[in-house]
């Protein structure tokens, strides 16, 4: 009940607007026609099987993949490979990645404050207090002048998260972020995206733990061969499943030993 | 960035010079009787394939050499010398170029009135030096043969090189019929003795060694009966190593040394050999083998090696 | 103890001599890294390029260069300048042009690998966090690329160093040729010379090329 009343409460003006999105990889359609509103402030959790399209379709939002039909709008702007203010709009769509990409040759204070001060221009001294608050935020404080290759995988990923943040995106991608951690540092990690959900960030996220997803989103979407199979807010889509197949892609996770 | 462009477009026409060249004269002359290594044969090759088509542009454009007038009004002359060929031209311990070929130098520089820049040249590069023009004289113990004379222009000689066979006391070889079927007599490889007694001699079984160091050796183990090499060597050996004889000072064709300068230098060329002439009034070049060339190869040879005023004796 | 003529080093200015003989080597082939590195970089830069008229053509460069023996190269530049542009490039200048153009080539090979083995998410985080792509260059690929670099030039920085002793012929008079110089002017007096100069030679040129060496261990150390 509770989730449901933050769904009402959070459905704010349309912040990004996705209009028959269809990428094409030569002859293999990935994605195929996908519409979708984020409002502002909500978490849309995208699951599905591999290779269904999701990391596909995060890395489009962000214009990292050309598009081969549709749109995309970010308050009203279009985002395409060729927007003239390309950058300035990845600026506002923040994005952390599977792999763990922070710069390895940058310590970590100035992994964060390289694109707010090349950037954005703004000045070092106020961004890097910005910046330590947030490391403060999530106990890595002292690790601002540690490289990443002395930092846990856990670590470096939440590191990848400020950074990010630091940017002030509107919309904040995540793409699978705990998928090459171990099980340990997986929680550390999605604690400090919970929190920011709390905040109100409007987030879209791709995962595989379902729990997660479940206490987080405020929709999920189902994404199936390149379409959007499923759409309906957490309980119903986890507890009942509409489609045959999200009932198969759900039942991957529940374990029972088979005879007994 | 430009700058490796053009780079990178020279060497390109380099390329393509030098093979069309070298296809231009693939018909090139066989072994010669020079007495330098090989290496010199071949750097002299090159400079005859890039030389081809200097020579055509150069007719267009100004020559490559500096006449006498440039070289005094420029105030000074470079003259290429060896740097490690004691005793013709070597670098003493307080920096200083000294030999037989260096006193000469000095002594054109004092009496052009000009400075002197001594060039470091190797046996390999010397036709190349003047066929640039990088230098005004090469003298560097430089032997005249008909194939250099083709490329650069000889002045008056000023010293004879030719081949010497050195041999233990105990048994002098003064003639090259001495040598028996059984005896062996050392050469080192790619020197003109070799090529000489290959050609002229079949029937003597020559043992090769690629270094000084390794003839030096076998001589001295008693390996073969005698050492045939250029007559300056074995007389300093022989003067060095008491117990052996140089029993054949001269063999085969008298070679000479002498100045060169660029092709077609005449004015140059006329001065060194009015001078090479004039200097005979003195004794000259008696008295720069005194200073440089005696303790080397005694007062036995001045006479046989030293070529006063052009004039060789034979 | 046998004679090794180490006498001969301390007559006159001998030792005076080899030691400014070194610091020629020294100065052509540590003037010559530096512009292949720049250049270098230029040329693993277009070597990557999409372009494929600009990579054939760097391809050829480098194929030129490996194939041309470097004393070929020499004397192309040297009297070759001069017989077809009469320019009158000195020995040094010369060399330095030879070396830069030949370490360009082998350095920019060594960008070109150090470039692709930049993963692909490196050039993808940027993106996503705003950079354009020349800050992405400036920021983030060349500096990671000059960190790889560094252990891989060592390699080519040391053989630069040792073919110095080509410009010998022409005219560039280095520390192997002052050694030359030095044994051929003592052979009578010290016909042992050549063991004890040219063991000196090889200890200046260890002692040329160690802090080099150390150095780089020390970066890399840092860096990695």
């Amino acid at each position: 009940m509770a989730e449901k009343e933050k769904t009402e409460l959070k459905k704010g003006a349309p912040l990004l607007v996705v209009d028959h999105l269809t990428k094409r990889f030569a002859d293999l359609t990935v994605l195929d026609g996908i519409s979708l509103t984020v409002h502002e402030g909500e978490v849309i959790v995208i699951v599905g099987p591999s290779g269904c399209g999701k990391s596909t379709f995060l890395r489009c939002l962000n214009a990292l993949e050309d598009i081969q039909g549709g749109e995309i709008l970010l308050h009203g702007e279009r985002i395409t490979q060729n927007s003239k203010n390309l950058t300035e709009l990845r600026q506002r769509v923040g994005m952390v990645f599977q792999s763990y990409e922070l710069f390895p040759h940058l310590n970590v204070l100035d992994n964060i404050l390289l694109a707010p001060t090349k950037v954005q221009k703004r000045k070092r001294e106020e961004v890097k207090e910005e910046a330590m608050a947030l490391l403060a935020r999530i106990g890595l404080e002292s690790k601002a002048e540690s490289f990443p290759r002395q930092l846990s995988g856990g670590q470096k990923q939440r590191v990848a998260i400020i950074r990010a943040l630091c940017m002030h995106p509107e919309v904040m991608l995540f793409d699978e972020v705990t998928a090459a951690l171990d099980p340990e540092m997986v929680r550390e990690v999605l604690d400090v995206i919970l929190e920011l959900a709390n905040q109100g960030k409007t987030m879209l996220i791709v995962t595989h733990e379902m729990q997660f997803a479940r206490a987080i989103a405020d929709r999920v979407i189902f994404l199936n061969d390149g379409n959007i199979c499923e759409e309906s807010p957490p309980e119903e889509f986890f507890d009942h499943p509409k489609t045959e197949r999200a009932k198969q892609f759900l039942q991957t996770f529940t374990f029972s030993r088979k005879g007994s | 960035m430009k700058k490796n462009r053009k780079l990178f477009a020279i060497l390109l026409t380099f390329a393509l010079v030098l093979s069309l060249a070298a296809c231009g004269s693939s018909g090139g002359s066989a072994a010669s009787t020079t007495t330098d290594s090989s290496a010199a044969e071949k750097a002299d090759a090159a400079g005859n394939a890039t030389g081809a088509p200097a020579e055509e542009s150069s007719q267009d454009s100004a020559a490559v050499f500096r006449t006498l007038e440039e070289i005094q009004a420029s105030g000074t002359i470079n003259i290429g010398v060896f740097s490690d060929k004691n005793p013709f031209g070597y670098v003493d311990e307080n920096g200083e170029y000294q030999g037989y070929d260096v006193y000469f130098a000095n002594r054109i520089g004092e009496d052009l009135g000009v400075k002197i820049n001594f060039v470091s040249t190797e046996a390999a590069n010397r036709v190349e030096y003047l066929e640039t023009g990088k230098v005004d004289i090469i003298l560097a113990n430089f032997t005249v043969t008909e194939e250099r004379a083709e490329k650069v222009d000889f002045a008056l000689p000023y010293m004879n090189v030719a081949l010497g066979v050195v041999s233990p006391d105990s048994r002098v070889i003064k003639d090259l019929s001495e040598i028996g079927e059984g005896d062996q007599v050392i050469v080192i490889s790619g020197t003109t003795a070799e090529t000489y007694l290959s050609e002229n001699n079949p029937e003597i079984t020559l043992q090769k060694y690629d270094t000084y160091a390794n003839a030096k050796n076998a001589l001295e183990n008693g390996n073969a009966v005698a050492w045939a090499n250029d007559n300056t060597e074995v007389i300093a050996f022989a003067l060095q190593n008491p117990g052996y004889t140089v029993g054949i000072p001269s063999l085969g064709s008298q070679d000479t040394i002498a100045p060169a300068v660029s092709k077609g230098n005449e004015t140059l060329l006329k001065w060194i050999n009015d001078e090479i002439v004039s200097l005979a009034d003195e004794n000259f070049f008696h008295k720069d083998y005194e200073e440089t060339l005696i303790d080397t190869y005694g007062a036995d040879y001045e006479d046989s090696l030293v070529v006063e005023g052009g004039v060789t004796a034979q | 103890m046998p004679d090794l003529g180490l006498n001969v080093l301390f007559k006159g200015k001998n030792l005076a001599r080899l030691m400014g003989g070194l610091g020629v080597a020294l100065k052509i082939s540590l003037l010559s890294v530096v512009i292949s590195i720049v250049l270098g970089i230029v040329v693993g830069l277009l070597m990557t390029w999409k372009n494929p008229i600009s990579r054939a053509l760097m391809r050829c460069y480098l194929e030129i260069v490996r194939i041309m023996p470097q004393m070929v190269l020499l004397f192309l530049v040297y009297f070759g300048t001069t017989r077809i542009f009469g320019w009158n490039l000195s020995g040094e200048t010369s060399s330095v042009i030879v070396f830069s153009f030949w370490g360009a080539a082998e350095m920019g090979d060594l960008v070109r690998g150090a470039l692709i083995s930049i993963p692909q998410h490196q050039y993808e985080s940027a993106a996503a966090l705003g950079l354009s792509g020349g800050q992405t260059y400036r920021y983030i690929v060349l500096p990671q690329t000059v960190r790889r670099l560094i252990p891989l030039s060592m390699n080519l920085i040391t053989r630069m160093i040792k073919t110095t002793s080509l410009v010998l012929m022409i005219g560039v008079v280095e520390v192997l040729k002052v050694s030359q110089q030095i044994i051929e002017a003592n052979r009578m007096s010290s016909p042992n010379a050549a063991f004890g100069v040219y063991l000196t030679v090889f200890a200046l040129y260890f002692f040329a090329c160690w802090p080099i060496s150390l150095l780089a261990g020390f970066l890399e150390k840092r860096w990695r």
